[in-house]
């Protein structure tokens, strides 16, 4: 196989730009997403799905309106409630379409070749959005918001980052998909292990604040001889990527540089993916293999120190079938210093968000319910449904009490945190490609295949082509604007 | 054969002679013949196209809209390890489950060969896999192998300890489970092709062998093997290029994961067009498959002829 | 080989024992997985047969309550959701399948009438039409795709339809070949001769005389339709739901652990095919080899 030659074949062979058009006049964007045109729309955030409703209603007046909603599987539970009560609200009737949940961005996506009009509204997830964008399947939401939005809409979403592509607004954010972390609270308050471990790192066990401090706690918890283990953290080749993407972050660097080169195989990437792989012999044995739903319930058993995951991580750790329900201290991801300064950063990277098809033919009504559906008011109710997966992503979702009970009160507090400081995922056009890259390679490294410095070396050559094929130019503009949003504590620091 | 083509001059000459329009002949391949083309032809030109662009949906333009590259999709494919790969791994699986079909077939076919009571319904019994939907046979593969599943069950029992091995999340071991499902699912299409070209054969020239002494195991490859090598390599032939095409189970059992593991060239292309969305790129890969098989097939499909005559 | 020693005999029959069980094993881990109760489907040790068979899973493929039911009943773990019917995939289905065999039978017997009787094309012309299944489908559904699009074909029935015609017609026009080509054309001849038009000649004497091979090649074309995975997965999103995609829906939507449900679907969608496969066992070498092998 000729593989030698394979990383550098294409250096300088791609000169074509895709999507040039598209990109013309960006370069006199905002600095902030948030500071959109004066808006005409007199709702505010109490009564926006009021108001929404009824400007659908008006739209929708004298003729049989149906939309459709193409949503994953296993969302029904959040997204029905709030649909029968809009239909009841219009007369708009709603149907669904049901597609796997690891599919819908392709299904979306197929969608603005084979343009079949099979929905108006569909359900993908966030990091899609930029591919989504550029294929022309989206409508952008700009002239409906500025009709229809308040002006407060989108600052009191928790995580915006994802709505926006290029400046322009093209979803709703319906689902705060924010990495949390979970330990094992009888373990952090033990006298005897407190004692043994501040006697060898000089600091008591607490809820760690850096990497380095959850390193060295899940390695002194574990003890697979007596059945305890340090971590329950993911290794499959899926998932490995968004832990050393929060890692390579705490260090304080952006993955590309102002020229979207490649930054992941510096100094800092290298060290972070050595501490990754290094932590990997501090998990439990099923950390290669396990999926979701394995970790949580594998975290269930209690004879774990720690675990990353979601809100559905912890409605299954808070429900009667996990033997560790109400025995977890939560924090946000660790984070690292950087010139001396402690920097966290959470990190966004999934989430379900409501876009519009440019393919329906009610547009205006499609996008309305968009905003029904994500108004404080409405929003919460989908939040609620305990068997759906929607987390939390509005302040007033905090306070529900209905809420507060499906996640616990000490999680929402983490989680609320790592919401309003979230790093966003690489939203760029070809972000699947740019990912896999990185899981391929992060696994062969963490498996052994590679060295740590050779895995992202590959990696960063990868992503070089990949951006070169994509359009430099056009990524530029994306990556420029993507900087300005990421969260303001963070942004400053990263270089 | 010869008497035949004698009966069709004989029926054209019979035939009023048609000279205006189309003739009849002509018309009753006609809706056949358009439908292919529709369905076949204009989807050559389109790839033909597509393999000289790089176009994908999320360059915002239509495909037909798309700038050319040339000849990079070609350049690209040869340094794709992950293409390479497919490639070869697609090969390694037709090889290896071409041959222990035709072998557990043959094996199989001997047993069936004379006649013992119920030997018609344990025919009917062993072909049963063929009777299955592969995406539903895939799926019951899905379910032996996993990691509580029977195989580990019994895996279990024999070593005596517990034994949970995920299967198909194992990078060395995943395409395993996917050969199984495909040799347990066409065996039996080798089986029946076997038993009914063992059944044709001349049986005097068999009875002679017998006469003169020879053994068995040499009845079998002097006389046996040679007078069925037409049914064989019409077998090989079909089962091959069938083989070459595998893509369900793939889908089912790991839509070619872990990592690439066992991406085979149909999966490769799925995953390259419909997860990836690398369309024109993908078009290129298309276009080389299509040209190797297309001319591994006009140099196989000899014995094919041949036997019809 | 005919007189065999009694261990050979004993030999041999527990070869055909082993056999047998192989090729039932699978089906019956399906048949009996999808009896089992939600609690029983993940259980280490596996449970072979259940004590407790239940109906449950097959509710849950058909009646979109039962399926609501049990997704409210297993809060917790996210996935373990189906909320549609499998209902209109087997209608879906049954409606692609049968008008795609019918044409694909109506315009290969055509064909093959024409290709038998008056050699058109000459001696190599069926070979183009075999050449279609030597293609790999994957190579053209990327342009298909492109195709269907520009046509607003994508998701629709006649879609479907049309690329199952056409990838079914080099079986049925090789297959039906084969059984005129068994009717000498001297009957016809005897037909024409008492004032009978050739075609007419065919369709009352030949093709009553071909009509159980008809019948069969019809039942083996419904198989390859109703069991047709790829096309569907591409060329359908959503409005179109073909039986493959359904049970492709089920293993993806919680990544395979539907067990139950997965069985009870994969049981039911398999049954057509096993009933028609061996109401045409006889023809089935004939069809896979494109009516080269002949019993």
């Amino acid at each position: 196989m000729p593989s030698g030659n394979g990383n550098n074949s294409g250096k300088t062979r791609r000169r074509f730009l895709q999507g040039t058009a598209a990109t013309a006049g960006l370069a006199a964007l905002a600095p902030s997403f948030m500071m959109r045109p004066r808006r005409a729309s007199a709702a505010t955030l109490d009564d926006v799905h009021m108001e929404a409703a009824k400007a659908a209603k008006e739209l929708a007046a004298g003729r049989s309106v149906t939309l459709t909603i193409m949503q994953p599987s296993g969302s029904l539970g959040n997204v029905k409630p709030v649909a029968d009560k809009f239909t009841e609200e219009t007369g708009i009737a709603i149907e669904y379409v049901e597609v796997p949940l690891g599919e819908i961005n392709q299904k979306v996506l197929l969608e603005a070749v084979s343009k079949t009009g099979s929905f108006d509204i569909a359900l993908p997830a966030t990091f899609g959005i930029p591919d989504l964008a550029e294929s022309g399947i989206l409508v952008n939401l700009d002239q409906y918001a500025a009709k229809h939005e308040p002006e407060d809409m989108q600052q009191d979403a928790l995580y915006a980052t994802g709505d926006y592509y290029k400046g322009n607004l093209y979803g709703y954010q319906t689902d705060g998909d924010t990495y949390v972390m979970f330990y094992h609270k009888d373990w952090l308050e033990n006298a005897d292990e407190n004692k043994a471990f501040s006697d060898k790192h000089g600091y008591a066990l607490k809820v760690p604040d850096t990497w380095e401090e959850l390193d060295a706690m899940m390695a002194h918890f574990h003890r697979p001889d007596k059945g305890m283990y340090g971590g329950a953290l993911f290794r499959t080749q899926f998932f490995i990527a968004w832990e050393w993407w929060v890692r390579f972050h705490a260090k304080g660097y952006f993955p590309l540089d102002d020229d979207l080169n490649p930054q992941i195989n510096n100094d800092a990437g290298v060290k972070a993916l050595e501490e990754l792989v290094a932590a990997s012999k501090t998990l439990y044995p099923g950390a290669r293999t396990n999926g979701l739903f394995e970790n949580f319930e594998a975290f269930g058993e209690g004879d774990k120190f720690c675990n990353i995951g979601w809100g559905g991580t912890q409605k299954f750790l808070n429900s009667d079938k996990s033997k560790i329900k109400g025995r977890m201290a939560h924090g946000p991801t660790p984070g690292g210093m950087v010139d001396g300064k402690l920097i966290k950063t959470p990190y966004f990277n999934w989430g379900w968000n409501y876009v519009v098809s440019s393919v329906s033919p009610e547009p205006e009504i499609a996008y309305l319910f968009t905003l029904y559906a994500c108004s404080p008011a409405m929003s919460t109710v989908a939040v609620r449904d305990p068997g759906g997966y929607f987390d939390p992503f509005r302040g007033a979702h905090y306070k529900d009490a209905k809420i507060t009970e499906t996640y616990s009160k000490p999680f929402l507090d983490a989680h609320e945190d790592s919401m309003r400081n979230s790093i966003p995922d690489l939203y760029l056009k070809g972000q699947g490609e740019y990912f896999d890259e990185l899981r391929v390679n992060l696994t062969a490294a963490d498996v052994g295949e590679k060295s740590p410095k050779e895995a992202l070396d590959d990696t960063a050559a990868a992503w070089t082509r990949i951006t070169r094929r994509m359009g430099k130019r056009s990524q530029k503009v994306q990556w420029d604007f993507l900087k300005s949003i990421y969260p303001a504590g963070v942004r400053d620091i990263l270089t | 054969m010869a008497q035949e083509s004698l009966d069709a001059t004989a029926m054209k000459q019979a035939a009023p002679p048609r000279r205006r329009g189309l003739p009849f002949n002509v018309a009753l391949v006609l809706p056949a013949q358009l439908t292919v083309l529709a369905v076949v032809l204009c989807p050559t030109l389109i790839v033909l196209w597509l393999s000289i662009t790089d176009w994908q949906p999320t360059s915002g333009v239509t495909w037909y809209q798309a700038e050319p590259v040339w000849h990079w999709n070609f350049y690209d494919l040869y340094f794709d390890d992950r293409f390479i790969g497919a490639l070869l791994r697609t090969i390694l699986v037709v090889c290896v489950c071409v041959a222990l079909e035709l072998a557990i077939a043959i094996g199989l076919a001997l047993l069936f060969l004379e006649e013992w009571p119920w030997r018609k319904l344990a025919v009917s019994a062993v072909i049963l896999p063929m009777m299955i939907v592969p995406v539903d046979a895939a799926n019951a593969f899905f379910m032996l192998f996993n990691e509580r599943g029977p195989i580990n069950h019994i895996i279990s029992l024999v070593i005596g300890e517990a034994f949970e091995f995920s299967w198909l999340a194992d990078p060395d071991w995943a395409l395993l489970p996917i050969m199984l499902a495909e040799i347990w699912q066409w065996t039996p299409l080798m089986f029946l092709l076997v038993l009914t070209g063992l059944m044709n054969l001349p049986e005097n020239q068999i009875r002679a062998a017998i006469v003169l002494g020879a053994s068995p195991a040499r009845i079998f490859f002097r006389v046996m093997l040679p007078l069925m090598a037409p049914v064989i390599a019409i077998a090989l032939l079909v089962r091959s290029i069938e083989t070459f095409k595998i893509f369900d189970p793939v889908y089912i059992l790991t839509r070619g994961g872990p990592g690439a593991a066992t991406e085979t060239i149909s999966m490769f292309m799925y995953n390259g067009a419909f997860v990836y969305f690398r369309m024109g790129y993908i078009a290129a890969a298309g276009l080389l498959v299509l040209i190797v098989v297309i001319s591994i097939c006009l140099a196989l499909s000899k014995p094919l002829k041949r036997h019809h005559g | 080989m005919s007189s065999d020693k009694p261990w050979l005999v004993v030999l041999k029959r527990s070869a055909v024992i082993l056999s047998m069980v192989i090729a039932f094993f699978p089906i019956f881990w399906l048949v009996s997985t999808s009896l089992k109760p939600f609690d029983e489907w993940a259980n280490w040790p596996p449970i072979w047969i259940t004590d407790r068979p239940t109906l449950q899973n097959y509710r849950i493929v058909f009646f979109p309550e039962a399926a609501r039911e049990f997704a409210a009943a297993q809060e917790g773990s996210l996935d373990y959701k189906v909320s549609g019917s499998a209902w209109k995939s087997f209608q879906d289905s049954a409606i692609i399948s049968t008008l795609a065999t019918f044409f694909s039978v109506v315009f290969g017997t055509l064909a093959a009438y024409s290709v038998v009787r008056f050699r058109t094309g000459g001696e190599n012309y069926p070979f183009q039409f075999l050449t279609v299944r030597m293609f790999p489908p994957i190579a053209v559904v990327v342009p298909m795709v492109a195709m269907f699009s520009v046509l607003k074909l994508s998701d629709t029935y006649f879609g479907l339809i049309l690329a199952y015609t056409a990838f079914t017609l080099p079986f049925s026009i090789w297959m039906i070949r084969s059984f005129i080509e068994d009717v000498p054309a001297e009957l016809e001849g005897a037909a024409m001769i008492h004032g009978m038009g050739q075609f007419k000649a065919f369709l009352t004497v030949t093709l009553p005389l071909i009509r159980g091979g008809v019948l069969s090649t019809a039942l083996f074309i419904f198989i390859l339709n109703w069991s047709e995975f790829l096309f569907a997965l591409v060329l359908t999103s959503g409005d179109v739901v073909t039986i493959t995609i359904q049970v492709a829906n089920y293993v993806s939507a919680s990544s395979g652990k539907l067990y139950g449900v997965q069985a009870a679907m994969g049981s039911v969608s398999t049954l057509p095919v096993i009933l028609f496969g061996y109401i045409i066992q006889r023809h089935l070498v004939r069809g896979l080899t494109f009516g080269a092998i002949k019993r």
